[in-house]
């Protein structure tokens, strides 16, 4: 008999590992709510870790990084960093934010659509 | 709250913890627990078919703020809720809020005797700007929520 392998049930290689030990993502700064979907080149995907073949899946249609962290079982900064790898490579674009203000706010046309949205509901 | 709003089941979200709450959530202290990370859930509602609406739930107590700071960057605001049992507990997320000049509004949680309490009553108590929304609501009510939300 075995413990079972810290961090969650069925994990048998530590996060850490799967990043390779970085916690932060390379370039762009990547909010959690940012969106991501595949591009035509992830069609062809061969030679992945499974961390990776998995955001590939999640992402057919638009999902967001906290998504991809909840989905996969990790923390956010590491679903950040295999999104980042991801998109260098190719495989995934990540959708520009919405329009901001200076103060890195919502503009009013976001939150007038907002809640023209939420109405409508 | 969250599970209330969301269209898809509420997710649990790990955040790292900041070394300095880790003296504080001292986990030493607590068998079995070996990860430092807190969760937090969330929840998704699609507003139109190019805008997709995050609602980030997360614990409100003071000592929990370095949790607080990714959700509301950039984020439409807060909904600050009130359990009016325990007022004092919400006084550092509406500091939290107005420090930032982050909008939010106060949502008063439903519970028996929640109707006696006036709304000026809370607005008082809470020390809020005249421009803040109280309004009352159920943490389980949808409708509720987002007629406090919009």
């Amino acid at each position: 008999m075995t413990a079972p392998p810290p961090g969650g049930p069925g994990r048998v290689v530590p996060v850490y590992a799967v990043t390779g030990g970085r916690t932060r993502s390379t370039g762009r700064p990547l909010p959690p709510e940012s969106l991501v979907s595949v591009t035509g080149r992830a069609a062809h995907v061969t030679g992945l870790q499974a961390e990776y073949r998995a955001v590939v899946a999640l992402a057919h249609d638009p999902v967001s990084i906290v998504e991809i962290g909840a989905h996969l079982g990790v923390p956010v900064g590491v679903a950040r960093v295999l999104v980042s790898d991801l998109a260098d490579a190719g495989y995934l674009v990540v959708h520009a934010a919405g329009p901001q203000d200076a103060a890195g706010r919502p503009t009013p046309e976001v939150l007038e659509r907002l809640l023209a949205g939420l109405r409508a509901r | 709250m969250v599970t209330a709003l969301s269209e898809i089941p509420p997710l649990l979200t790990e955040q790292e913890m900041t070394v300095a709450s880790v003296g504080i959530d001292d986990v030493a202290a607590v068998p079995g627990k070996r990860t430092t990370t807190v969760a937090l859930d969330f929840g998704r509602i699609t507003v139109d078919d190019a805008m997709v609406l995050y609602v980030f739930g997360t614990p409100g107590q003071s000592r929990f703020w370095f949790m607080w700071d990714e959700p509301a960057r950039g984020s439409v605001g807060g909904v600050v809720v009130v359990d009016l049992r325990r007022v004092e507990d919400c006084f550092a997320a509406v500091d939290y809020f107005e420090d930032r000049a982050l909008p939010f509004v106060v949502a008063v949680n439903g519970f028996p005797g929640a109707d006696e309490f006036p709304v000026d009553d809370v607005r008082e108590a809470l020390d809020l700007h005249p421009g803040v929304p109280v309004v009352r609501m159920d943490a389980r009510v949808e409708h509720a929520l987002l007629r406090a939300g919009t």
